[in-house]
Formats: structure tokens, sequence, C-alpha cells
């Protein structure tokens, strides 16, 4: 328009007015005008448009940005947490997320961070979530909430719900920012339904775990149980039956077998007990302050009949401090130990039982002079129902003992290990105790 | 032993363990009278048994509040626990409330006639202990309180010598820490004190101090010297 202004003043007669005389010139100045009009409102359109567009890639690259973000996070907090925070920086409002929970929905994530909603915002997302329909500000319903509160969805339904609020007046939000409150939340809700997925997925593993071990128990008590009661009740019924026919050594033979099985039984049965304590968390410490050798000596006393044909040598540094065990407990823990030596090494070797002092611990080991453990089942030896390979038929192990042990001595607050030996073949174990503070211990005073 | 037959008490719910029980000890030369439960138990108590073998699981009475009425009755009746593996504190309790002794189920008819011999002793030999204790290498003589080795004197420290006189005393027989501890010191201390003394003690009479025979650890209970054969 200046233009067409400046060509009439200066170029079209009378020149320097910006009057037209000559109809010709009008004509051209018309034309001249309605053309500069026409060009000057594209060009501006294109600009628009050219601004929109990039305004679009901005948000299309948040966006994008935001779906990674998503896909990256595993725990619900943190996508939740990601969520908010995306929405309020993206929209310039403040974002609250709830979830289901304790039977109606509650206050999961915000940013700014928020933990409590009032009664009005609060009915109006259980209505949203109820409905699966946008309720509070601005909707149709309960119109005198603070916040808007969107559902957000899946295919599966409603996930959540979103509410947002800022100090602006006015309509919340613009058509546009509606429309990428509208992206947002799909993609959040869709990152959630994977997290409980992902959920879904780890507890159904867990199940088929305790299957596995249910079915592995049943087994190994079927088989432990079952085993002993068979000779037992064999061994008994021989003797009813056939005593005549028996000479003295047959009738002790089979007394012996009476209660050598039976004396197995009740070991499996008082491992089981024992697991079950375990696993039930009932296992009450009384603790008090504990002589290590003391221990040892009961737990070898124990273990003598089923060490007596192998070599027992002890090697306990005098003076070791008083520890703070649950000696039952402990004890037990140790006979696991020696059972599982008298099973795995050799009748005629030597089984050895040491206790030093370290800086801050004592260290107790059994070691034997056997096969030594596969090194790929070192750190499955500690397992339950675990039994070493291809010796299954020749020890009745009921795969506890080591699970039990450990078990025990993490409850005192120690530690076990197995390795191999590295000085001869054999395994070793190790218990690691700590040593009370000295304030607490004990002058050795005669 | 005594001319008449000395009469046992068995209280026990499970017909299986009386029937072995009356089976086992009459062929010690024992008698046995025998109650399901609780109630039966104290009306049997006017056979006047020289000994009762209680089982603390019952249907009717808890052990423990069965163990105290006996007790109130006679105080110096010997009476033989039985109780399940895993419950110490209930062993404690009982041997604290008066109990002799206490066998744990499943046991062994040995053990547990070794049990009702050690709480029956002091009935059994009439002009009390012998003036010298023998178990293995080890001699005790609590008359000239001399205690030899392979027949090598031992120095004992007095508090050894008193743990040693306590535990020949009550030969076969459980102490418990409370009990001994009571015995030992006038004023209260701290148990690990007796854990001390045990490991000294042991040091100087065991043949083997890493692997004891004499001086037996009732886990989690007290002590036990062995009874001599």
């Amino acid at each position: 328009m200046a233009a067409s202004l400046c060509y009439n003043f200066f170029f079209l007669p009378p020149l320097y007015t910006f009057t037209i005389t000559d109809p010709t010139n009008f004509a051209a100045f018309f034309f001249f005008t309605v053309i500069a009009i026409v060009v000057s409102n594209l060009a501006a359109r294109v600009r628009t448009l050219a601004v929109a567009a990039m305004a679009r890639a901005r948000t299309t690259d948040a966006l994008y940005a935001f779906s990674r973000k998503l896909a990256g996070v595993g725990t619900l907090d943190d996508v939740l947490w990601a969520t908010a925070y995306q929405a309020a920086l993206m929209l310039k409002v403040r974002v609250v997320l709830l979830l289901p929970g304790d039977g109606s929905i509650v206050v999961k994530a915000g940013y700014p961070p928020e933990d409590v909603l009032d009664q009005a915002d609060l009915a109006a997302a259980t209505w949203a979530w109820e409905h699966n329909r946008p309720a509070g500000r601005g909707s149709d319903t309960l119109p005198g909430a603070k916040r808007l509160f969107l559902p957000m969805r899946t295919g599966r339904g409603a996930i959540g719900i979103v509410g947002i609020d800022s100090d602006k007046a006015g309509p919340l939000l613009t058509p546009d920012q509606r429309r990428l409150l509208d992206a947002l939340i799909d993609q959040a809700a869709l990152a959630i339904e994977r997290v409980y997925l992902v959920d879904d997925l780890d507890q159904a593993k867990r199940r088929a775990e305790a299957d596995r071990l249910r079915s592995a128990l049943l087994t190994s008590i079927s088989h432990d149980l079952k085993t002993p009661l068979a000779a037992i009740l064999g061994a008994a019924g021989t003797l009813r039956g056939f005593a005549r026919k028996l000479d003295d050594e047959g009738k002790v033979d089979l007394l012996s077998t009476i209660i050598e099985e039976s004396e197995r039984l009740n070991r499996f049965i008082a491992n089981l007990l024992d697991m079950t304590r375990l696993e039930a968390g009932s296992i009450k410490l009384n603790t008090s302050p504990q002589d290590i050798g003391e221990i040892v000596g009961t737990a070898l006393e124990r273990a003598s009949k089923m060490l007596a044909r192998h070599n027992i040598e002890v090697e306990i540094v005098a003076d070791l401090p008083m520890l703070e065990l649950d000696p039952v407990l402990f004890e037990q823990a140790l006979f696991n130990l020696l059972d599982n030596a008298a099973k795995y090494a050799p009748p005629e070797t030597t089984v050895r039982v040491q206790a030093q002092q370290e800086e801050n611990t004592v260290e107790l080991r059994v070691l034997d002079e056997g096969a030594g453990i596969p090194p790929d089942e070192i750190d499955l030896i500690f397992d339950k129902f675990h039994r070493a390979r291809k010796l299954d038929e020749v020890r009745a192990g009921t795969g506890l003992g080591l699970a039990i042990s450990r078990g025990f001595i993490e409850a005192m607050g120690g530690s076990i290990t197995a390795a191999n030996r590295s000085d001869r073949s054999g395994a070793v174990f190790t218990i690691t105790l700590s040593i009370p503070k000295p304030a607490e211990r004990l002058d050795t005073a005669a | 032993m005594n001319a008449t037959p000395l009469k046992v008490l068995v209280v026990d719910d499970e017909p299986p363990i009386r029937k072995l029980l009356r089976m086992g000890l009459g062929t010690q030369g024992f008698q046995t009278i025998d109650a399901p439960n609780g109630k039966a138990a104290i009306e049997l108590m006017v056979e006047q048994p020289d000994l009762v073998i209680l089982d603390l699981g019952l249907p009717d009475v808890p052990g423990l509040e069965l163990l105290r009425q006996i007790r109130a009755r006679r105080e110096d009746l010997p009476i033989v626990v039985l109780s399940s593996r895993g419950d110490e504190a209930a062993k404690v309790e009982a041997l604290d409330l008066g109990a002799d002794d206490y066998v744990t189920k499943p046991f062994g008819m040995e053990e547990l006639l070794a049990r009702m011999r050690a709480a029956l002793r002091h009935q059994l030999q009439v002009h009390g202990d012998r003036p010298i204790f023998r178990l293995g290498d080890l001699s005790v003589d609590l008359v000239r309180r001399i205690v030899k080795l392979r027949d090598q004197k031992v120095r004992l420290s007095p508090k050894e010598y008193e743990l040693l006189r306590l535990l020949v005393h009550n030969a076969g027989k459980v102490l418990t820490h409370k009990f001994l501890l009571r015995e030992l010191w006038s004023t209260p201390i701290d148990a690990q004190y007796l854990r001390v003394y045990v490991r000294q003690l042991r040091q100087k009479i065991e043949p083997d101090p890493t692997r004891p025979q004499y001086i037996l650890t009732e886990t989690g209970i007290g002590y036990r010297l062995r009874a001599p054969d």
C-alpha cells in the first residue's frame, strides 16, 4: 500500500501529489494496489503457516523425545513423574496424575509435586474415573472444580486420570494445547500399561518358579519320606513274619536298619521344619555371647555317628572372642555342613574344622577332601533342593541342609560361602561372623 | 535297687508311647502306671509313684502347669520331661520349674533310662556320693578335693573345682545355666562367665578339649557331666 502511494506521489502526473488525473494511470494504480494487497496477504499466510509448521515440528520432536524417554524407564513411578513433568513443561500448567488404588483413585504423581486434592477436585477426578469422561474445570461435569480431569485410556479402557490447572484466567487450554495433551496422555497410558504388563509377566514368572519349587518339594518329600519308611516297614515286617527263620545276626541287622532309617527320617523332618520356619519368617533369635569352640564341639558330637569313618581335625585358635549367636541355630547350621561333608567326602578322608580371627570377624571353615563342587554349581549350592549332580543315587540328601545353614547364619547377621580348596581337591565352606564391639566383650579373667 | 519295684507314672496322650514305655521300662524292673491326660495324672498321684515321665504336650492341661501341680504335691519326686525338638525355651522353663531332666522326642530307650537313673540317683544310692568319682581317665576325690586325669593331679582354681563338684554331685543330670550361675556366684552375673570357666575346666580335664567327652554341652540349656558307666 505504501508502495502504491509512493508510486502515485512520485511518478503519476501531477507529480508530487496524491491526485491521479489520467484515467489510464488510475487503472494502473488500482491494479497495482490490488496486486500488492493480494501478494502481501499471501506472504503473511505463508509466514503464519511456516510458524505453525515449526511449532508443530517442535511439538512432534518433544513428543517423540517424550515417547523415547518413556520407553526407557522401567518403574511406574518414573513413567508417572516423566509424564507429569513433560505435560507441565509443554503446556505451562500444573499436573497431577491419579491411579486406582485402595478401592478408589489416588494421587500418584504431580508436577509441581502434589499429594492431596480438595473435596471438589477429588469428586471430579472420581467421576472422570468412573465414567471414563472428562470432568472438572471447563467441562460439562462438576465445572466448579479447580482442575480439569481427563481419563488416560488404552485399548483396555481407562488406566488413570490426569488433572491439570493453571493460574491463567479463561480457558485452560487452547485447542492445540488440548490436542497436545491428548497425545501426551495417550503415550503415558501406553507406557503405564507396559509397566503393568511387565509386572504381570514378573508375577507369572514368580508363580511358575514357585510351582517348580513346589513340585520339587513334593518329589523330594515323597522320595525322602518314603525311602526310609519303606526300609522300616520292610525290616519290621520281616522281623514279625520270619523271626524264627532269622539268625541273631540277621535280626540285629534288621533292627539296626529300623533305627538308622528312623533317625534319617527324623533328620529329614527336622530339616523340613527348619525350612518351613525360615520360609515363614518365624525364626526367633535367642542370641547371647557364645564360645565358637564349644558349639563346634557339640556339633561334632552330634555328627559323630555320620562322621564315624572320617578323620576329624579341629583347629580353633585359642582365645577367640565370644560372639553374639543363637547357639541352637548355629549348631544346626554347622551340623548341616558336617552332614554335607560326611555325604560328599569318601570315608577315611579328613574333615577339618578351623576357626580363626580376622580383623573384625571370626571365620569358621569346614574343609573336606571330597571331589569338590562343580564350578558352575558353586552359586547354586545353597539353593533349596539343589543337590550336586550325578550323586543322587549315592547320597540320599534332602537338598535342604545347606539352604538351612545359609538361612540360619544370615538370620544371625553372618554370611556363608562355598568354594573349592586351592591346596587339594575338596570343598571349603566358610562362615564369617562379625565380632561385637570391644565394649560389649568380656575379659577372660580367671 | 530296692526289693519292691520302683513305680513310674507315665503321662502321655499317645497310646503307642505309653505302650513302648510300659514294655521298655518293664524290662528294667520298673512298674508303670500311665495316664493319658493331666486329670488322670493328678488322680494317680495317690499311688505314690517314685518317678514321673511327663509329656509336655497334653490335651487337657499345659504340661508346664501339670508339672507345677505335681511339684507342689511332692517336692522330691523325680520328674523327667518329654519334649519336642527346637523348643529349648520350654525345656529350660520345665527345668526351672523343678523337672529333673528332659528327653527330646523321638528318643531312644537307652537315653531315657540314663536320664531316669540320673534323676533317681539319690534314691538309688542311699549312702550319698561315693567318696571317689571316676569317669574314664578322670577321678574326683570329693572328700580330699583331689582331681586327677590319668593319675596326674590337676590343679583347679576354687571356682573351677566348685563347678566340677556341682557337676559330679549331679553326674548324668542336666544343670541349667541359671542353676549353675546361682550356685557358683552369690550375685547375679552374666552367663558368659560360666562359659569361660567351663572352657577352662575342659582344658584341664578333657582328653581332647575340642571334642569334650566328660562335660557335655546341652545347647541352649546348660551342661551335663556324662554319667559313669
